[in-house]
């Protein structure tokens, strides 16, 4: 059980975000209208309390209809979602305790930054005196202090979406702060800035949040867990680092990495994984038809393994004082990307090998186990 | 030192000639009129501004500016916000919204003097659907012959041709604002009236600022509606400066003191456009 502080009482010692909430999200459908087809189907997410989290998808995903249901914007066709244990389906938005930051900085053009900064608190009620302390506490955290009496006209896109971000961690109450490619319309100079700052507050603050973005980057650099979102549906959950080396989902390891793990037929017959009729290594899995998964780093072109036609080398540095490069091949009709050590002639007819540990096995799209297991 | 190339003068030559034929001759012989006493094609004497400042003391020219600048404030009073209002109660998408955009822009495709015709039947105390319900219900109702009842008639009637023009614009600014702001106004706890005064009123501004100045410049100069419901009567309750403009220039051929209110006229048009766009302008400075 969270419980808020009364309304208008904001001390010193009363600590910034009393709401903190584990959120769990089941079997959510969503449609807009009856007999359309699906935005949402049966997706299931677990947040933690202060996790930073992302929402990670191409666009028509379904990410911004997330938000609008965890918000209570949209209801949902179909499931649940639970604040802390506590069904709030059919809870208004401003009863929910969450904060959204648009795409685009959305700012009341007639308040001045204070104004806007203190609007959801003057609208629950809270006293002058109380709203001007709890705004200057969250400008002093941003460091927009010296913004607080500019009309929202004279700020760059920068600063605009800073003061929305502020307006969202203004409510001591609020369990959820929900960002919508908050990026998007900042000037690209001052985009890390935001994502520095956005961080910060984040964990100095211990705010549970949900940052939505078709950008892996974004995603990778925010959240310490990773939602790929799909046609509506969940791929996959987790860290970076499990999203990158064990993708779920073929979709999920084309979309993290660039360029995204190499995909390429193979087979499995008596125990073994074959590609291009060659064994490649043991394996548990079942025989038949397969695709094989692996990243860029996980493989050398040299003189031993499968043969492939080289197409290009591009120098990628000298990192640790070797030549590492990307090198372009072509195996069974599919172009591949390795990632290697330059340290010699690489002719246009080469072989590939692949660290056998490693394959991923892939059947219907999704993945099956390690080929070494 | 470059030599100038003015051959593109030539390009806007046309376009200078047209509005010398269209604007500024027929103003200037205004303007020469409003100087001279003429008697006939031979006569005429140089006056000065005495056609100016005999307008200027005359009290039905008083009268009517007066009448001109209380009907313009009143049916702007009202047209704003029921043309806002109108606008808001409108669905903003779907099949419903053409039908809307037809019926309201139904009045505006009436030629005026019909318009003048519909209401003078519609509100005939006798055999009119708006008089004689009036009436039957007990009213005293005569727009003949009580100016209070022709001032009713008449606000009534450019309400009923006008406030679909500001609810139109006003349709426009509704469908332009985003729907992020209606939602941040929701998780935010603002209530109707502040998504109103902080969301929409702001994002209504220029279409409302245009609103404003084309109802402004179009009352001040009315002249078919009233002329053709109640000529200017009972009496001159309902004679506005266009009427009485007409009545001199046409009526009594009194060309210069004609000419000079004309002038008179369109300096007070283009002086109150002006002083509210300012207004409007410095106003956006500051809050910028």
């Amino acid at each position: 059980m969270i419980r808020f502080p009364r309304l208008g009482q904001s001390d010193s010692t009363t600590p910034w975000a009393i709401a903190l909430a584990a959120i769990r999200i089941s079997g959510l459908h969503h449609r807009y209208e009856p007999g359309a087809a699906p935005v949402l189907e049966g997706v299931d997410l677990e947040l933690g309390d202060g996790e930073a989290h992302a929402v990670l998808g191409g666009s028509g995903a379904g990410k911004t209809t997330l938000l609008h249901l965890l918000a209570g914007l949209l209801r949902p066709s179909a499931g649940s979602i639970e604040f802390d244990g506590r069904e709030v389906t059919g809870v208004s938005p401003a009863e929910r305790h969450v904060a959204q930051v648009f795409q685009f900085p959305v700012l009341y053009p007639a308040l001045d930054v204070a104004g806007n900064l203190g609007f959801p608190l003057v609208n629950r009620g809270w006293s002058a005196a109380a709203v001007r302390r709890r705004v200057g506490e969250v400008a002093e955290r941003l460091s927009i202090a010296a913004l607080l009496v500019r009309k929202p006209k004279t700020l760059s896109l920068f600063e605009k979406q800073l003061v929305a971000i502020g307006r969202a961690l203004v409510r001591p109450d609020v369990a959820l702060v929900l960002l919508d490619e908050p990026l998007t319309a900042v000037e690209p100079a001052a985009k890390w800035r935001l994502r520095q700052a956005l961080k910060a507050v984040q964990g100095e603050l211990g705010l549970t949040m949900i940052y939505v973005t078709h950008d892996q980057t974004e995603a990778l650099t925010f959240a310490g867990r990773i939602t790929l979102l799909h046609h509506g549906k969940v791929l996959q959950t987790g860290s970076p680092q499990a999203l990158y080396e064990r993708p779920a989902h073929e979709a999920v390891a084309r979309f993290i990495g660039s360029p995204g793990m190499n995909l390429v037929d193979g087979e499995v017959s008596a125990g073994s994984i074959h590609l291009d009729g060659q064994p490649l290594g043991p394996t548990l899995a079942a025989d038949g038809r397969c695709t094989l998964g692996f990243r860029p780093e996980w493989a050398e072109v040299g003189n031993q393994g499968t043969p492939v036609t080289v197409r290009s080398t591009r120098a990628l540095g000298t990192l640790g004082g070797a030549a590492t490069g990307l090198v372009t091949a072509e195996l069974g009709g599919k172009v591949i990307h390795v990632q290697q050590a330059l340290n010699g002639l690489v002719g246009d007819q080469a072989h590939l090998h692949i660290d056998p540990a490693r394959v991923l096995i892939y059947r219907d799209g999704w993945l099956l186990a390690h080929a070494a297991s | 030192m470059r030599r100038a190339n003015n051959k593109a003068w030539l390009a806007v030559a046309p376009v200078v000639l047209v509005v010398a034929f269209t604007a500024i001759a027929p103003l200037m012989t205004v303007v020469n009129y409003s100087v001279q006493d003429i008697f006939d094609v031979q006569t005429r004497l140089f006056v000065g501004l005495d056609w100016y400042r005999e307008t200027l003391r005359d009290p039905r020219f008083l009268d009517a500016l007066a009448r001109q600048l209380g009907f313009s404030a009143l049916v702007l009073a009202l047209e704003l916000p029921l043309g806002i209002w109108i606008a808001r109660c409108m669905p903003l998408q779907g099949r419903m919204t053409v039908v809307f955009l037809i019926i309201l822009a139904v009045p505006l495709l009436i030629p005026w003097n019909v318009v003048g015709v519909i209401w003078q039947i519609f509100a005939r105390p006798d055999i009119g659907l708006l008089g004689a319900a009036v009436t039957a219900l007990g009213l005293s109702y005569n727009y003949t012959s009580s100016a209070f009842d022709a001032w009713v008639t008449l606000v009534l009637m450019d309400l009923w041709h006008w406030t679909s023009l500001v609810a139109l614009l006003c349709f426009a600014g509704f469908a332009a604002i985003p729907p992020a702001y209606y939602q941040a106004a929701e998780l935010d706890g603002a209530s109707r009236w502040q998504v109103f005064r902080h969301v929409e009123l702001p994002h209504l501004k220029s279409v409302l600022t245009i609103a404003v100045l084309l109802r402004l410049m179009d009352s001040l100069m009315i002249y078919t509606e009233p002329f053709v419901l109640t000529g200017g009567g009972p009496g001159a309750s309902t004679t506005f400066l266009s009427q009485y403009l007409t009545s001199m220039a046409v009526g009594q051929f009194d060309l210069g003191p004609a000419a000079a209110f004309s002038v008179l006229y369109f300096l007070l048009i283009l002086l109150l456009c002006w002083l509210f766009h300012t207004t409007v302008m410095k106003r956006g400075d500051e809050a910028a």
